[in-house]
């Protein structure tokens, strides 16, 4: 069976790198949040300044001033918006504007293309190309502008319990236009991305194009990756009966799309060759699929929460735990879990599921894709920047 | 789709009639003066001359929209099933005949260009087409959860059927495979030309949401929004389809301004039909920019006269009875004249620009959709 020959090669390959990675404490870590926020911060002095602001420019703008204002309107309400809008202000994780950092890492790490000459170039900051900070804020953008679109609440599907309808269709409304604007900001700055001075060599203008159509077909993916996201999110379908391989098709889209494909935009603005455009797409892609596992197992690791939990049925422990158990015992186990009126007693299933082997092996799959972000990353001569990338593998794929 | 049209059939017989008629205005028409109409062949039915080029829009549209899900797919596709009247992608490929011509006539007058079919619609002007559809759609489909619509052009909208998650996923889908598309035709001039465009939209939506308390501003505002919200479309894709055909930057203006006036003449007719087709036809009231809390051209000219409807415009016709009271006053007083004689003025600047360009058949339509822009009725 093609799962289980997987989980072999996870074993076998993770463990090795993994040791070596142990001498930068991979084993021996504080706390997951103390040294990610230390890793963003050495990062982002690497790459010229905070990159928290780098959103900054378009919240300023008259429309968002107008959108805060009136999601006042809706604290009291139980519409998504307003965590999204909160989580966005109140950042404890440091998650925010990962992508827009990795995006500058990695177009620091790779650095001018040995094809150009250095005359011809346009000015570095910090070693990064401006069309490459751009590039970054970009990738911000559409990543902010779906976590908004992800907000929207069927108005059909609203109990009494949620609150007044109309509270429900305010925030929705607020959630489109908000998330429209920053979407066509994402546009217009991709339209703009050499608007240099000098006339556009014919190369320069294949290029600029090949990045819009990289990241709007990442956009595309996006909105698939989300689709197959809110189709697990529906109620009367308690869980999809997809396996890993389904699943990772899917996170890649919701989840990886986006970093991978900007990375890869990153080096053509700097007329890399394609191999090193294919080693930056690889390390977008594990490094976020790593990410996404991380986040996942996050409410099976934290040690004696007494905090209420919640997951997802469809994060990577539950899916790998339905893959060893197989479909009927897993639907015996939630139909176990739920209560009266099919609440789902998610302790319970939360403990069913640590029973398992779902969560080791999930833990070897965040490693298994770490371990392929690290070797997409030797292709890159060793640098600071470099190796602050690898620290971000380190960081995501730490379980304390 | 993007093979040119009647090369294959070189000497058929409608291409040698279609040569002919042209070889016979260019001649004669040269030496009169541009601004007159070409006006013995008056075409009844302008949109037949751009039939042909949009034969398989809809089509070629759903070739850009290959997503694997097939309910994201049939929610993508669903307004693009041929009921619409393609108005926009019909203004598009005209002007991108009438500038194609305009630029090749402006040549040493030879019979091999008219051989060489150089009139024809451009693939990368056909694809301005096609995207200006595509974003205007993204943008209905948004507009549809924005206003908690439920019907549209004669049936219900993406969000009341697959619920108002799906339906923004379906519109941002939609726009990205636009703006591939867009990067595909490789010209980043029309890149930045048309993304204005995904702009000028939100930019629009955003202007309705706030209001101007003076009420000098308030007209203002309207126009601009209206600008953004319809004109700036037609504009733009106009532009970009006379930067396709024609180097000349004064065709360029001549283009974006007939988009620009007719896009707003457009929107402004439209306002008026929110008032007065329900009048002749039901007898039901419709006001549907009303219950939206929207104060629209008729309203605004209303205000002039009866002053009642300032408070109502503060509170966007919120109270109960507001809309009905706001729609008696409008109907009593001048505010639909008044907007259609402004539509009439946008109109005539629209006719006045575009006939700065050589005459050609497809010159004339743009005229002529001018003046149907005024007599609709919906």
């Amino acid at each position: 069976m093609r799962f289980r020959q997987l989980l072999r090669a996870l074993r076998g390959g993770g463990r090795a790198r993994v040791a070596v990675a142990g001498r930068r404490g991979l084993l021996s870590a504080p706390g997951s949040a103390a040294s990610w926020s230390k890793v963003v911060s050495e990062a982002e002095k690497l790459v010229g300044y905070p990159t928290s602001f780098l959103s900054l420019r378009c919240l300023l703008s008259d429309e968002l001033s107008n959108v805060a204002l009136q999601v006042r309107k809706l604290v009291g309400t139980k519409h998504p918006l307003l965590s999204t809008a909160r989580e966005f202000v109140y950042d404890n994780q440091n998650n925010l504007q990962m992508r827009g950092l990795v995006v500058l890492l990695i177009s620091k790490a790779a650095g001018p293309s040995s094809k150009v000459e250095l005359s011809s170039q346009p000015d570095m900051v910090s070693g990064i190309y401006s069309s490459q900070r751009s590039l970054a804020e970009i990738t911000e953008l559409i990543h902010t502008a779906f976590l908004v679109h992800r907000g929207i609440v069927n108005i059909g599907e609203l109990k009494s319990c949620d609150g007044p309808m109309k509270d429900m269709q305010f925030g929705n409304k607020m959630a489109v236009l908000s998330g429209d604007f920053l979407l066509a900001n994402a546009c217009t700055s991709l339209a703009q991305l050499q608007n240099t001075k000098h006339r556009l060599f014919q190369d320069e203008i294949e290029a600029n194009n090949l990045v819009v159509e990289l990241i709007s077909s990442a956009i595309g993916d996006l909105v698939q990756g989300i689709y197959y996201e809110n189709s697990t999110l529906e109620e009367t379908r308690l869980t999809d009966d997809i396996g890993i391989s389904t699943w990772t098709e899917q996170i890649f889209l919701s989840h990886s799309a986006l970093l991978a494909k900007s990375c890869k935009a990153a080096m053509e603005l700097a007329k890399h060759d394609a191999e090193i455009q294919k080693m930056a797409f690889h390390y977008g892609k594990h490094m976020s699929m790593s990410h996404k596992i991380h986040l996942d197992l996050q409410p099976f690791i934290k040690g004696n929460s007494t905090d209420s939990v919640t997951f997802s049925l469809n994060s990577a422990p539950a899916v790998l735990h339905q893959e060893f158990l197989g479909r009927e015992a897993w639907i015996k186990q939630i139909r176990e879990a739920q209560g009266a009126g099919s609440i789902l007693d998610y302790t319970k299933l939360q403990e069913a599921i640590k029973a398992g082997k779902g969560v080791t092996s999930a833990i070897d799959l965040c490693r298994y894709h770490g371990n392929r972000a690290l070797e997409a990353l030797e292709c890159f001569p060793p640098s600071e920047a470099r190796s602050a990338l690898e620290n971000i593998v380190y960081a995501v794929t730490r379980f304390s | 789709m993007h093979c040119l049209q009647g090369r294959s059939s070189f000497l058929s017989f409608p291409k040698l009639r279609s040569i002919f008629w042209r070889l016979h205005h260019t001649t004669a028409s040269r030496a009169c003066s541009c601004s007159k109409t070409v006006s013995d062949e008056k075409y009844q039915d302008p949109f037949k001359l751009g039939r042909k080029d949009l034969k398989n829009l809809y089509e070629d549209i759903k070739k850009e929209l290959l997503v694997c899900t097939a309910e994201l797919r049939e929610m993508c596709e669903y307004y693009f099933d041929g009921r619409g009247k393609a108005f926009r992608p019909m203004i598009v490929v005209l002007m991108a005949r009438a500038c194609n011509i305009h630029y090749n006539n402006s040549k040493k007058f030879t019979l091999l260009w008219l051989l060489k079919g150089k009139w024809e619609v451009q693939a990368s002007q056909r694809s301005v087409a096609i995207i200006t559809e595509m974003i205007h759609t993204a943008s209905l489909v948004h507009d549809d959860v924005i206003d908690e619509a439920n019907s549209r052009r004669g049936k219900m909208t993406v969000n009341q059927i697959w619920g108002e998650r799906k339906a923004v996923l379906a519109g941002d889908f939609i726009l990205s495979a636009a703006s591939l598309a867009l990067a595909r035709i490789g010209n980043t001039n029309i890149v930045s030309v048309l993304t204005q465009v995904i702009e000028d939209l939100v930019r629009g939506e955003f202007l309705q949401l706030g209001s101007k308390e003076n009420e000098n501003e308030r007209f203002a505002h309207y126009l601009e929004k209206t600008f953004k919200k319809t004109a700036s479309l037609i504009a733009n894709s106009c532009k970009a389809v006379s930067i396709l055909g024609c180097p000349d930057p004064k065709v360029h203006e001549i283009a974006y301004q007939y988009g620009k006036n007719v896009g707003i003449a457009f929107q402004l007719i439209d306002d008026v039909l929110d008032f007065t087709s329900c009048a002749d036809q039901m007898g039901k009231p419709t006001a549907a920019d009303l219950k939206l809390g929207l104060a629209t051209g008729p309203v605004l000219f209303a205000c002039r006269q009866f002053p009642e409807i300032n408070a109502m415009i503060m509170r966007r016709f919120s109270l109960p009875g507001d809309v009905e009271r706001a729609r008696e006053y409008v109907l009593q007083s001048d505010g639909v004249q008044q907007t259609n004689y402004l539509a009439q003025r946008y109109c005539h600047e629209a006719m006045k620009e575009i006939s700065k360009l050589r005459p050609s058949p497809e010159r004339d339509a743009l005229i002529q959709l001018t003046e149907m822009v005024l007599t609709r009725d919906k």
